[in-house]
């Protein structure tokens, strides 16, 4: 088992930065993942940890080992791609037991035994000799994570394996892998563009953008407390009110923003900032009661089954409602808890 | 031996072998470099500097005297001599222009036949073109009659369905790889004084006419269209049936009538394909050789005809002065050719491509002016097309008189009696499959490598592609007499070594070396298709690069390899320049080079030399098409 650690990694292409010093501990057997928008540099990273891309500067470290100019083929790691890169040219068990050329089975196995093992966790039993092109994207992606899984490699890597699958195959799917890892307890890192995906799938989470790590933590944190603007608006859907900290009050601390004043719990205020963004998640908004009234314009209701989410505009801010029915009226009144807004400096 | 020592050793053997699996590419990609450097850019090499050498002293003097001669830039020559007498050159311009009559006649355009045509005859003083002149004239006549030819088989198999279009289609490769010599031997037994055409309008009692000495060059022109009418066709065909149906969908429910829709979403895709061929066609034809040295002789020569004479009679400074000149002119048509494919790349892939019409849906329609049209193309199409090669048969067994078996005979009868010092065909079968399965073992494994260093190696990779794509723009006789001056005669190292290269090694290098780009442009497109995420779920699961290359890559893109290695055989097969040059008056030679010794002295046994050599190329494409060979690209 293995613990996976990057100190100061960057990646430059023509000048270019497409990472910028990246620092990361991946725990042993940890479901880790990395999230983030299109071109943030999640999949270099994990690139760069599966030895296709090399760092401009840092070291990729597993155990404590720096994996420095070793190639891809002797770093025991498995991939699973987006695109599942089967070959094409093999049945399913070649695929599975293409890697089984070049390591040994685990536990004195011989090869047949290992793929049928394979074949049996990715709930594919009997299905060796088909042809790739014989199966569903499903299954097709359950053969690539059993052909990754196959050598026992020490890191399991997955990129955007899910993105080209439908929803609700892809929430299933999701449980599988998620159960497969931790009934190996095998270190994972996984990479999606997918916030909703990394929550729910995820011992931990770094939201990446623009090269960097925004925040590591558990997905809870992420959600309640992010750490800024940035991922406030990219984990979930998040009103937020640029403002500047005004007067505090016993425990409350009032915000101004463009001219209105908010009320936000001075706890959750980060010491010392001056200008702050107030983010205040959609259910949290109710149109019954609250300290913070804000009188909403309406301009698009979206009926969701469970709940309506209704777009508007307050004090020329963009607003996301959660609410139980479509509002007969164009104008509604909102309103929040100091409690339940949170505050990141603005930078 | 211990058990502990055996596995000692044997895990010392596979250490050693991973240890070479590892290496394996990058030893595959150095070998090929090194070929490419002795056997490509040392031969050209030679031939630069002997053109800019005097002595062992660099000099201009053999460009000058080249470019201010008129026999080779005919006009040009006073301008080129003195370049700032503008005035002069402009009199010269002027009175010339002044010169110009246009006048209305009546011609009789078949002698013997009183058929008057109106002419609008255009007299001009004569311009003395020069030797580069000429050929560049040629040239331009050959690409506009391989256009007019090419194009309407292009509209007919983009538009109509029938029977057999697939198969048409795919054949448009076939004249690309056919022997110049054989061609140019096939037009002779089709338009010579007793060739099959004679021989159907003696049936009527008229002729015999002598075709080829009337009009040479048209006879060249035709066989220049013979090869690069179905280029053009292929190049158009293709582009067409790319036009996403879609786009003309669009534009007919916007308002355009069909022609419109055709004019306005089908031709601004098909013009580039268009041009691409006809600057194909060009550079080609003005490279020919083997056609105009058949057919035309020295009266018609062009530059690579005259190079290869000033080569017979020893003038070597000149003939490599006249190479170098026109290697930089077909090195810069070839990359305005290449600059041009690669601005156009980016046009749309097809999506739903355009709906095919079946060309004879019943006999009203069959009886359309349209249909007519069609039918009177492919009649002309089929004289063109099949009328060389179906007469090079004919005219294998047949003489003036009727069928013989004389020419077949000739050819049994030398090989048996003949001196070693003549030509003799078994001699030359021999070493053309000798060679051509020599090329093969020396070009697929080049080309491949080629391929993959290049397919994904960003910018260094497209110089790289740049630099092995040289001998397209090179032409056989060039490269010719670099491999004569530089290999065979020898090249002196320090240390009093000298290095030389001759006989067959140098005639296979020739081949391999003019054959391994039709592997590349084969393989190339199968492999920038292929996955990335392939070869590196291989190498995460273990494999070496190479091992990723050999279990993953290799084996997705085997058709593309046998499609290259049938266009490296058939080259090897079917070329002339260097090996002509190459094999002297050794005994080295192929087949091609027997025909056209053979065509020296009699027509009948080069024309059934050259039936043999249709039956081997034939034969070698008909073993590749069985072991799954692809013609398309």
């Amino acid at each position: 088992m293995t613990e996976l650690t990057l100190a100061g990694v960057a990646k430059r292409y023509d000048g270019t930065a497409a990472l910028e010093g990246i620092d990361l501990t991946v725990r042993d057997g940890e479901f880790f993942t990395l999230v983030g928008p299109s071109g943030c540099g999640k999949t270099t990273t994990l690139r760069t940890i599966a030895g296709f891309e090399s760092p401009t500067a840092g070291t990729v470290r597993f155990d404590g080992r720096a994996m420095d100019g070793v190639p891809p083929e002797d770093r025991d790691v498995g991939v699973v791609f987006q695109s599942y890169a089967l070959f094409p040219h093999m049945s399913v068990a070649e695929n599975v037991g293409y890697g089984l050329r070049f390591r040994e089975p685990p536990d004195g196995q011989t090869v047949d035994e290992r793929v049928r093992e394979l074949l049996a966790l990715v709930d594919l039993e009997g299905m060796g000799e088909r042809d790739p092109d014989q199966l569903s994207g499903g299954q097709r992606q359950r053969v690539a994570l059993a052909r990754a899984l196959a050598p026992a490699p020490d890191l399991l890597l997955l990129d955007e394996p899910m993105s080209a699958l439908d929803a609700q195959l892809r929430e299933s799917l999701r449980r599988q892998v998620k159960r497969i890892q931790s009934e190996l307890e095998i270190t994972t890192v996984y990479v999606t563009h997918d916030q909703a995906e990394a929550l729910a799938i995820s011992d931990r989470v770094a939201v990446m953008n623009g090269g960097r790590i925004e925040q590591v933590g558990r997905p809870q944190a992420i959600y309640r407390e992010p750490a800024t603007r940035f991922v406030a608006e990219f984990v979930g859907d998040n009103n937020v009110f640029e403002g500047a900290v005004r007067e505090r009050d016993g425990d409350r601390t009032r915000i101004d923003v463009g001219g209105e004043t908010l009320a936000v719990s001075a706890a959750s205020v980060p010491p010392g900032a001056d200008r702050v963004t107030v983010c205040v998640r959609p259910g949290a908004l109710s149109r019954s009661a609250g300290t913070n009234r804000l009188p909403v314009t309406v301009e698009t209701s979206e009926f969701l089954g469970e709940t309506v989410r209704v777009h508007g505009r307050w004090n020329g801010t963009e607003m996301i409602l959660q609410l139980p029915e479509i509002p007969d009226d164009d104008e509604l009144t909102v309103g929040f808890e100091p409690d339940d807004a949170h505050v990141v400096a603005t930078d | 031996m211990p058990a502990s020592d055996r596995r000692g050793l044997r895990n010392a053997l596979v250490t050693l072998r991973s240890r070479l699996e590892r290496r394996a590419l990058s030893l595959v990609a150095l070998a090929t470099a090194a070929v490419l450097a002795v056997m490509l850019y040392l031969p050209v090499g030679v031939v630069f500097l002997e053109a800019v050498l005097e002595a062992g002293r660099p000099t201009l003097a053999h460009f000058r005297a080249v470019l201010t001669d008129p026999f080779y830039v005919g006009a040009l020559a006073d301008i080129l001599a003195e370049p700032l007498a503008v005035r002069t050159h402009l009199e010269g311009v002027a009175g010339w222009l002044g010169a110009v009559s246009v006048s209305a006649t009546v011609v009789r355009p078949i002698p013997g036949l009183e058929l008057p045509v109106p002419w609008l005859a255009l007299e001009t003083p004569g311009v003395r073109l020069g030797l580069f002149g000429f050929t560049a004239y040629q040239a331009a006549l050959s690409t506009v009659a391989s256009v007019a030819l090419g194009l309407p088989a292009a509209s007919v198999l983009a538009t109509y369905e029938f029977r057999g279009r697939q198969t048409i289609r795919s054949l448009t490769i076939l004249p690309f790889v056919l022997p110049g010599i054989m061609v140019a031997v096939g037009f002779y037994a089709m338009f010579g004084r007793g060739g099959t055409l004679n021989g159907l309008l003696g049936l009527i009692g008229l002729g015999p006419y002598p075709f080829i000495e009337w009009n040479p060059l048209a006879i060249v022109i035709v066989a220049h269209a013979f090869y690069n009418a179905p280029l053009v066709a292929r190049v158009t065909v293709a582009a067409w049936e790319s036009v996403d149906r879609r786009a003309v969908e669009t534009a007919r429910s916007l308002g355009a009538s069909p022609r419109r829709a055709f004019r306005d979403a089908v031709v601004p895709q098909l013009l580039p394909a268009v041009l691409t061929g006809a600057l194909l066609t060009f550079i080609f034809t003005f490279m020919t050789f083997p056609i105009v040295l058949a057919l035309g002789g020295l009266q018609l020569a062009t530059v690579e005809v005259w190079i290869y004479d000033r080569v017979r009679q020893l003038a070597y400074g000149e003939a490599a002065t006249l190479a170098v000149l026109e290697t930089l002119l077909s090195l810069g048509l070839t990359y305005a050719y290449l600059r041009y494919e690669s601005a156009q790349s980016g046009l749309a892939r097809a999506a739903g491509s355009t709906a095919r019409r079946p060309l004879f849906p019943d006999l009203r329609t069959a009886l359309s002016p349209r249909r007519l049209a069609i039918v009177g193309y492919g009649l002309v199409a089929l004289v063109v097309f099949v009328g060389p090669m179906a007469s090079l048969v004919v005219g294998s067994v047949t003489d003036g008189s009727g069928l013989t078996g004389r020419h077949y005979a000739f050819l049994l009868e030398r090989q048996l009696e003949g001196a070693s010092y003549q030509t003799l065909p078994w001699v030359a079968i021999r070493n053309s499959l000798l060679f051509g399965v020599a090329t093969l073992a020396v070009a697929v494994p080049m080309g491949v490598v080629i391929s993959v260093v290049t397919a994904r190696a960003g910018r260094a990779g497209a110089v790289v592609d740049a630099l092995a794509m040289l001998p397209l723009a090179v032409s056989g006789v060039v490269f010719g007499v670099g491999l004569l001056r530089g290999l065979v005669f020898g090249v002196s190292l320090p240390g009093g070594w000298r290095f030389q290269v001759t006989g067959a090694v140098a005639i296979v290098a020739a081949h391999a070396v003019a054959a391994y780009p039709f592997v590349t442009r084969n393989v190339s497109p199968l492999l920038a298709n292929l996955d990335p995420a392939m070869v590196e779920s291989a190498r995460a699961l273990g494999a070496s690069r190479y091992r990723a290359l050999r279990d993953v890559e290799l084996p997705l893109v085997a058709s593309g390899i046998v499609a290259g290695a049938a266009f490296a055989f058939a080259i090897s097969i079917g070329e002339f320049s260097s090996t002509v040059i190459l094999a002297g008056s050794g005994d080295t030679y192929t087949m091609p080079v027997a025909v056209e010794r053979y065509l020296g002295r009699r027509s009948g046994p080069a024309i059934a030399m050259g039936t043999v050599l249709l039956f081997v190329t034939a034969a070698s494409f008909v073993v590749v098409d069985r072991v799954g060979g692809r013609f398309e690209r």
